[in-house]
């Protein structure tokens, strides 16, 4: 089992250049902190328009100053929004080359389409269309790092023979991953030889039987990259404390806090009726929502990590069990956890969970 | 986090009153719906919501427009002007008023769903070409909607957001749950215009459309539920949801 963390940048309201700039500066600085501790991964998501819940809407600068700050962890770009009204393939081959040159080989890359009629609908983009341009990046990407010189005619771009610059570190390429919300995707996934990195917090029978469809499926599937990267990733919450009380407390404000943002964004299935979006794919409000009807308090849901280290074993131990092999963490939402309550969660989660799992 | 900031007691004028929810669901058969979606412009978005109500980011406005062939009363048109919110975190859409043509239809609508209602004509005219609707009040046209080039859709992807309606009940002023079951077996999406609108006739001064979002067509049958939550429309649903005692 690995561990990663998560960054939306989520800003609280009111906005201010002030405020931006401390949610950055915390998030580099957690980032140092859990290269320091032994985390595998710092992921950054792509977004758009998402006021309070995502203000990441430059994730290769952000991961470039993670890169730059950091020795050993890796950079995931995850995802980079695959759709030519927001990004143009070529720019998305070049600075993904670009940041993997910069990390010393430490990049990861995902792709997606986006979910919210916010981001698809504002950019002008058609949500019929978004599954095959996510199609067709994934099959040119490699071939625009791997070959020297590459012509292309396809449905969403064309370009003359070029020789997209500079090719990536890693050879062949960065691992490749598509982030998986909706149910489905993961057969995707494994059909294409990409790793699952989920970003929907599913619970675990549902995630159990995904991971293992995913599994049987990618042994048979037609890469669209020189290599498989086979890995299925999940997406958590983490605060981690001593007292457990403490913990679930402070937990349940961080997670709620992240579902009412979420639930408040304008999902593309509920806007725009089409065959290409089949569900909300909205993260949190399942998870915040199970085990509570309308009026009753919160609980901490069934796999989330929100409590004392030996709770947290336990539920990671269960994520192991149905063969889970990364789990990436958010740590805070609009910044309801003070900055000093988030790395002493790191440090007590490094210290007494980690190494139950082989990391430190 | 945005709110609604309309004062409750202001909206309250002029609301429904369920005199108790003593309310069995309803199925309404051969309902022909038109649902145009836009954007709307974000300045005073939150005043058209009370505070336990969220909008949504981008806000937006939806028209549903409906023909009803068989119901207790007999065929009648109804068409309802919402603001898309959040209760919680539930997708809601909350009533600012509709136009109903059919008068012990609109009573029992009002009386056992809280639907905010006056009387209009309704007209919907489903065309190969064009979806029209249109709204009148007193003999003044105060809506003009199309859906134009539909194109078929799978029934399972039609989606209406369910309905909040503010109303006096039994535990007082509450905003109410009202989630229809809709059984689809034709649906179609159309680019959507607005011909006119007048935000003032529908309770909805404030209202400015600015982006065109989709419309979209279906026939369908819809069950009106057994009303189950209600919540305080001055706190957010977390705190302020009741169950329902028959």
């Amino acid at each position: 089992m690995k561990f990663g963390v998560f960054f939306e940048l989520q800003v609280p309201r009111p906005f201010s250049p002030e405020r931006e700039r401390q949610v950055i500066e915390n998030a580099l600085e957690q980032a140092r902190l859990a290269d320091e501790l032994g985390f595998q991964t710092v992921w950054a998501v792509e977004h758009h328009f998402l006021e309070e819940y995502s203000h990441c809407s430059a994730p290769e600068l952000f991961l470039t100053a993670v890169a730059l700050q950091t020795r050993r962890i890796r950079v995931g770009h995850g995802a980079v929004v695959c759709v030519p009204e927001i990004n143009h393939p070529i720019r998305v081959a070049e600075r993904a080359a670009f940041l993997d040159i910069l990390s010393g080989g430490r990049l990861e890359f995902g792709t997606a389409r986006s979910s919210t009629w916010t981001e698809v609908g504002d950019f002008g983009a058609d949500p019929d269309d978004t599954k095959k341009d996510w199609d067709e990046y994934v099959r040119v990407l490699p071939r625009m790092w791997t070959e020297e010189r590459l012509a292309y005619r396809g449905r969403c771009f064309s370009m003359p023979e070029r020789g997209v610059l500079p090719k990536p570190l890693q050879q062949p390429h960065p691992p490749l991953w598509v982030t998986v919300t909706s149910p489905g995707t993961e057969l995707d996934a494994a059909d294409s030889g990409l790793g699952c990195l989920g970003v929907a917090t599913a619970g675990l029978a549902e995630q159990e039987r995904r991971t293992k469809e995913y599994h049987r499926r990618i042994q048979l599937c037609e890469p669209v990259g020189k290599v498989v990267n086979d890995r299925v990733s999940t997406l958590n919450f983490l605060y981690c404390h001593e007292d457990p009380r403490v913990a679930a407390e402070r937990g349940l404000l961080f997670l709620g806090s992240f579902g009412m943002l979420n639930a408040h964004l304008l999902f593309t299935r509920e806007a725009y009726p089409t065959s290409a979006y089949q569900s909300l794919a909205n993260l949190a409000p399942s998870a915040a929502r199970k085990g509570a009807s309308p009026g009753e308090g919160p609980k901490v849901p069934e796999g989330m990590c929100l409590g004392d280290p030996q709770r947290i074993i336990q539920d990671i131990k269960r994520w192991e069990s149905i063969g889970v092999d990364e789990i990436n963490f958010l740590l805070n939402s609009v910044e309801v956890l003070p900055q000093e309550q988030v790395l002493a969660s790191l440090r007590l989660f490094a210290r007494e969970v980690m190494p139950a799992f082989g990391c430190s | 986090m945005l709110v609604g900031t309309a004062d409750p007691r202001i909206l309250a004028d002029g609301a429904p009153k369920l005199p108790s929810f003593d309310t069995d669901a309803l199925r309404l058969v051969g309902v022909e719906t038109l649902q145009v979606l836009f954007e709307m412009e974000s300045a005073g978005t939150e005043a058209l919501l009370p505070p336990g109500l969220h909008p949504t980011l981008p806000p937006v406005v939806t028209w549903l427009v409906q023909r009803v062939d068989e119901s207790p009363w007999g065929p009648f048109g109804l068409a309802q002007c919402r603001v898309e919110c959040r209760s919680g975190l539930r997708p809601r859409g909350f009533l600012r008023l509709g136009f109903v043509d059919e008068p012990r239809a609109g009573a029992a609508l009002a009386e056992r769903w809280g639907f905010r209602l006056c009387p209009g004509r309704i007209v919907l005219d489903r065309g190969y070409d064009r979806v029209r609707a249109c709204v009148e009040r007193e003999g003044k046209r105060i809506l003009e909607l199309q859906s134009m080039d539909p194109q078929p859709l799978r029934p399972g992807d039609a989606y209406i957001v369910a309905n909040v309606h503010l109303a006096h009940t039994p535990k007082g002023l509450r905003l109410v749950q009202v989630d229809p079951d809709w059984e689809v077996e034709r649906a179609e999406r159309g680019r959507p215009l607005v011909d006119r609108f007048d935000a003032e006739a529908w309770n909805s001064a404030g209202v400015r459309p600015s982006h065109p979002v989709a419309a979209l067509f279906t026939l369908s049958s819809m069950t009106l539920p057994a009303l189950r939550y209600v919540s305080r429309p001055d706190a957010l649903a977390f705190q302020a949801t009741e169950r329902v005692d028959r």
